[in-house]
């Protein structure tokens, strides 16, 4: 199959296109430079429209246990919003927990074609990977959760060599088939088991004695010298409490240099000034970022409405389990290895603490100068649903309406906060960067994200419009794969995603140790834990895609 | 003017969604527009008209023919009458706000459920979670008053926020469960678990005699004053409850349920 995408305006950031008229060909599936005087199948007249590569999702929950628990929890989620069978679209339901179909064609219809999912338990891995093969036209990857499970705890605080936690690390990836490697709430999700309520950077675990900075650097070196692409991706500790700000600091620092990611940082960027004891950290934040180099972010946007946060931090959920509205919640233990905090939020314009955090936000992305190091998230559906990505990037884009939307806010917060007078504004350019080549770059996937001769054809075109939420909710085409999926944000095919991985090598010694642990302590053997290939590619749907690490190659 | 009649064509094979048969959704349109009306019916939809024979004008008065397949009856009225003339099937008067809805036979699951004004009255028996939540839901009916001629089923005014119940029949177990206020009378039996977890709110009994929660709080016998004038106030409902002797009864007075806070309170007439 030959495609002709002619003379639209390309966007390319991975390439260094800024905004420049060019035609873009297709053979089979992948981007070339010519189609070698063949005659295209298809050709589709693009002049005036933005062409982008699809969009990359790099945070969002829409697999695994603790979305079933939302979509159990909140019936009324799904009664409030139905979606019924449409076309080529099967039936669905839920805003904030959608169904896994529908969850698909949401991403689709808005130009998505990649969605990574943060939280994987290594032991529910299996669940994980079935619920993200049945989210359709969204290629998937997870980021498998360790930092609070019992083996790993027990080597830290035995003092084993750095080489085995490495083994520790790549088996687990390899065998729960993620790309890359989560802490959540570093040892605390454990700790909160042992009767502690908060565990602070340098706050010793009562039982195993090791702190979260040192879970924080063994996992980043193990991350580092193992050569996985995506650094250390880091819930830190501390969510949502007021002067967090001060232990986001100290993990940036403690890491001494380490790649490392710090996934929803608004929540983490929290001061005690003002009265209220509440205010913006984001300036201090946003500094230390610009300054250290080997510090990635995503932000975790809030947005107003309902919504559900789902978080495997089970410590920090129990804590603000007090807020959930409607007034219900689940906190549970998990195979007594990591944990799961379901807890529905109704973030409102008028309250001064969810008007803060909108700022906060939105200050962390325009403070923050380099944008291939921060991403575009609302840890969908923690902070919002990924459905209002479109406003999202209006307000970015459009400094008159973000100035509009915070003179309709609680004004204390509004006075509080910087926001007003910053000037920046996103440009096209910038919003590809964020959503596509960056996310696509730190996840180690040299086919996505960009449009040059060898990438996937992972194509969005929008048409240009001065309401930046209108144009990035309704793209005239997506293409997946070189497919055409979606037309004037309409699914007009249905096609599977890939499942991205990596395959870290490590020394096979570690498996029979482990397979002494698993006899002795877990719910399964090991020969059940490890997914096998044909289990995600036997429906003949998903295929796996390894990307490559870079072992020993890198600084 | 006479009601606007929905009448059965032949019995439904699939159930069938209702609820844009209420005065509110009926007023202005035209005969034709009403036949022409867009049905949930199974797993398609249907014209109106293919289901039923209309006749009639008046459409702040409805008739729709009964069948226990016939769901969401009076879904969210808030004016003018239905009457359905036998059975309805579930969510009969969900989330109703005014007007008045009569079932002249039996209905099925969740009638009445999360009601916010109105009347609602069954003439026959009502299924399980009558007046109660939705499945998930924290609040159940919050308004209105729901009149039962026969037996209702297990889970009344599960959730119940406020309003009041009346079940001239008997009633199944958990009546009343996890109530937060209102009034639920039965004038017949009621079955295992009353009150479980009620916070607030009464259940005012007069079959004789029940088994009743160990968190529940013998208060003794007593003339309240209060009781007349609630019972007062069912008056022109034209229910069992308006008579004289119930207005004069002695009651023995149960408090809970302790397991949570514990100020409701089962009246068990003397």
């Amino acid at each position: 199959m030959l495609i002709k995408l002619t003379g639209g305006t390309v966007y390319d950031p991975a390439n260094g296109i800024d905004g420049q008229v060019r035609n873009l060909f297709i053979r089979d599936g992948r981007i070339v430079h010519s189609l070698n005087g063949a005659t295209p199948d298809q050709e589709y007249d693009l002049r005036g429209k933005v062409v982008m590569a699809g969009a990359i999702d790099m945070h969002t929950h829409i697999g695994g246990g603790k979305v079933t628990i939302a979509r159990n929890l909140l019936p009324e989620d799904h009664r409030a919003d139905p979606e019924p069978r449409r076309g080529l679209m099967r039936a669905g339901c839920g805003h904030a927990a959608p169904s896994t179909l529908t969850t698909g064609y949401r991403y689709a219809e808005m130009g998505y074609t990649a969605g990574f999912e943060p939280a994987v338990l290594p032991i529910n891995a299996r669940q994980a990977h079935m619920e993200m093969a049945d989210v359709p036209l969204l290629d998937v990857g997870g980021y498998v959760m360790l930092g609070s499970d019992d083996f790993f705890l027990r080597l830290l605080s035995a003092g084993s060599d750095q080489k085995l936690i490495n083994d520790y690390v790549a088996w687990t990836i390899r065998s729960a088939k993620a790309i890359g490697i989560k802490v959540v709430n570093p040892g605390g999700i454990s700790a909160f088991k042992f009767n502690q309520r908060m565990l602070d950077l340098d706050e010793k675990h009562v039982y195993y004695g090791v702190t979260p900075r040192q879970i924080l650097k063994s996992l980043a070196r193990a991350v580092h010298e193992l050569g996985v692409p995506h650094p250390l991706h880091v819930h830190g500790c501390n969510l949502g409490v007021p002067g967090n700000v001060e232990t986001t600091l100290n993990t940036i620092s403690g890491i001494e240099g380490l790649p490392m990611h710090l996934t929803h940082i608004q929540f983490h960027s929290y001061g005690v000034e003002g009265d209220r004891k509440f205010s913006s950290g984001a300036a201090r934040i946003a500094e230390a970022i610009n300054a250290n180099k080997n510090i990635t972010i995503d932000v975790g946007q809030i947005l107003f409405g309902q919504t559900v946060t789902a978080s495997g931090d089970s410590m920090r959920q129990h804590a603000n389990a007090g807020h959930a509205h409607p007034d219900k919640w689940v906190c549970m233990d998990i195979e007594c290895d990591a944990g799961c905090g379901v807890v529905p939020f109704k973030y409102r314009d008028k309250n001064f603490v969810n008007a803060l955090q909108w700022c906060i936000g939105l200050e962390t992305f325009l403070l923050i100068d380099d944008p291939w190091r921060v991403f575009l998230t609302t840890d969908h559906p923690n902070g919002a649903p990924f459905t209002t990505y479109p406003h999202l990037i209006r307000l970015l884009m459009d400094k008159s309406f973000r100035n509009d939307m915070l003179a309709t806010i609680n004004p204390e917060a509004a006075a509080l906060s910087t926001l007003g007078s910053i000037d920046r504004e996103y440009s096209l350019y910038e919003i590809a960067i964020m959503t596509r080549a960056g996310a696509a770059r730190l996840l180690g996937l040299t086919d996505r994200g960009h449009l040059g001769a060898g990438a996937a054809a992972d194509i969005t075109v929008y048409t240009d419009q001065a309401d930046k939420e209108k144009m990035f909710t309704r793209p005239d085409y997506v293409f997946k794969d070189g497919e055409l999926v979606v037309r004037n944000g309409e699914v007009v095919k249905v096609v599977w995603g890939n499942l991205h991985t990596v395959q870290p090598e490590f020394d096979n010694g570690i498996e029979a140790r482990l397979r002494d642990y698993f006899d002795r302590y877990h719910t399964m053997k090991l020969d059940n834990f490890v997914i096998n290939d044909w289990e995600i590619e036997g429906d003949g749907r998903s295929k796996i895609l390894v990307h490559p690490c870079h072992q020993g190659t890198r600084s | 003017m006479t009601a606007l009649s929905f009448t059965l064509k032949s019995p439904l094979r699939q159930r069938l969604d209702a609820s844009p048969l209420v005065p509110d959704r009926l007023l202005g349109k035209s005969p034709k527009e009403i036949a022409t009306l867009d049905l949930q019916y199974g797993n398609r939809r249907i014209a109106a008209a293919d289901l039923f024979d209309i006749a009639g004008d008046d459409a702040e008065s409805v008739r729709i023919s009964g069948s226990p397949k016939l769901d969401f009856a009076g879904r969210g009225m808030t004016r003018g009458s239905l009457i359905i003339d036998g059975d309805a099937g579930a969510y009969v008067g969900m989330h109703m706000k005014g007007g008045r809805l009569c079932v002249s036979g039996s209905a099925g699951l969740y009638a009445a459920c999360e009601l916010k004004g109105g009347i609602v009255e069954i003439c026959g028996n009502a299924g399980d979670l009558l007046g109660s939540a939705l499945p998930g839901n924290k609040k159940g009916m919050s308004e209105g008053v729901v009149i039962v001629r026969g037996d209702a089923g297990d889970r009344v005014g599960d959730h119940m926020r406020r309003g009041s119940i009346l079940i001239e029949g008997n009633a199944g177990m958990y009546l009343g469960a996890r109530m937060t206020a209102g009034t639920i009378a039965v004038r017949g039996r009621i079955g295992a678990c009353a009150g479980y977890a009620m916070k607030r709110g009464t259940l005012l009994v007069y079959g004789s005699p029940v088994s009743i929660g160990a968190t529940f709080n013998d208060c003794g016998l007593h003339t309240l004053g209060f009781l007349p004038l609630l019972l007062k106030g069912y008056q022109g409902l034209n229910t069992c409850f308006s008579e004289t002797r119930a207005c004069r009864s002695r009651v023995r007075r149960l408090v809970g349920d302790l397991s949570v806070q514990g100020k409701g309170e089962i009246l068990l007439v003397a």
